[in-house]
């Protein structure tokens, strides 16, 4: 399962709202009220809430094309059972590594990372992670075209 | 959309950065706010928020869980094509509501997949009505998702 924390239902208002601000979180209140036949203060309190409960983030995007990194890579991880908890925290702390999941099935670990050039993907996969205690087996897929990537879900974790 | 091949001829400025990273922190701060902090005016930062928009560099958005939106099972799902084009595939498999994310790779499999159903009964009819009918598709090896220890995403392939 990806949610270890229970997720308050949302209804149709909140659902509505979450739709506008997926397009541009920027939309005023006072707007997204007129448009949604709510008040301001009800639009406000939903924003609050679904942020504390953390069902949103309303957060800048930015395009690794233009901004650095750019290159997706999977790295899938082989590893013993006994490691894996110490190996997910190492894996975490990586800055070029976006994502980590525990996986049943392919790999025991999955991990996304985000990379300028070729050199730097064979230091963090081939060197780094391969050479961590309990890996025994790395495979690397390297992404050369994303044909879809919606940026709009995500898995939350409190900051 | 997301997809569209970005601008690269856009260059952000120390300006342009801090602004992002306030945007980071809160993607409502008003352009009022963002303006006070970085001494400049709302006018600029408004300016340079719309032109990082329209090269699409940036996004201010809502992103939302995965649960809050009750997709709890989440699968990476590498694919193996033969005797079709690994794109073509691709682009066909990318057209399923469930699948988040298609990468064309490199190495023992052509496409990576990242899917997110809702339960069991979805992913099943996922893998045996959805899947098996787009052709070229030889192999599938699937993976689930049992934590989500770490998972950025504000920078993005757009």
């Amino acid at each position: 399962m990806i949610n270890n924390t229970k997720k308050p239902v949302l209804d149709d208002l909140d659902h509505k709202l979450i739709e506008l601000l997926a397009q541009d979180a920027r939309v005023s209140n006072r707007r997204i009220a007129t448009q949604l036949g709510v008040t301001e203060g009800t639009i406000r309190g939903r924003i609050r809430r679904l942020e504390e409960t953390h069902c949103i983030r309303l957060t800048a995007v930015t395009n690794t094309l233009v901004v650095g990194a750019p290159r997706v890579v999977l790295i899938g991880i082989e590893a013993s059972q006994t490691e894996l908890q110490s190996l997910c925290e190492q894996l975490a702390a990586m800055p070029e590594i976006a994502c980590v999941i525990r996986m049943l099935g392919r790999y025991d670990l999955l991990a996304i990372g985000l990379f300028q050039s070729l050199e730097e993907i064979a230091q963090v996969a081939n060197n780094r992670i391969l050479a961590l205690p309990g890996v025994s087996h790395v495979e690397t897929a390297i992404a050369v075209k994303t044909l879809k990537y919606d940026h709009r879900m995500a898995k939350i974790t409190p900051a | 959309m997301a997809f569209e091949p970005a601008d690269g001829s856009i260059v952000l400025d120390e300006t342009d950065k801090r602004i992002v990273a306030l945007l980071k922190a809160h993607g409502r701060e008003t352009n009022r706010d963002i303006a006070r902090a970085l001494k400049i005016s709302p006018t600029n930062v408004g300016a340079r928020i719309r032109r990082m928009e329209d090269a699409n560099a940036l996004r201010v958005v809502a992103v939302t869980d995965f649960a809050a939106l009750g997709y709890d099972v989440l699968i990476a799902v590498g694919i193996e094509v033969g005797g079709r084009a690994a794109e073509a595939v691709g682009l066909e498999l990318a057209k399923l509501p469930a699948v988040f994310s298609v990468h064309l790779v490199t190495g023992a499999r052509d496409l990576e997949l990242l899917v997110a159903v809702k339960d069991f009964d979805e992913l099943r009819h996922f893998l045996e009505n959805e899947i098996v009918h787009i052709p070229g598709i030889r192999r599938i090896s699937a993976g689930l998702a049992v934590d989500v220890v770490k998972y950025n995403f504000d920078r993005v392939p757009m």
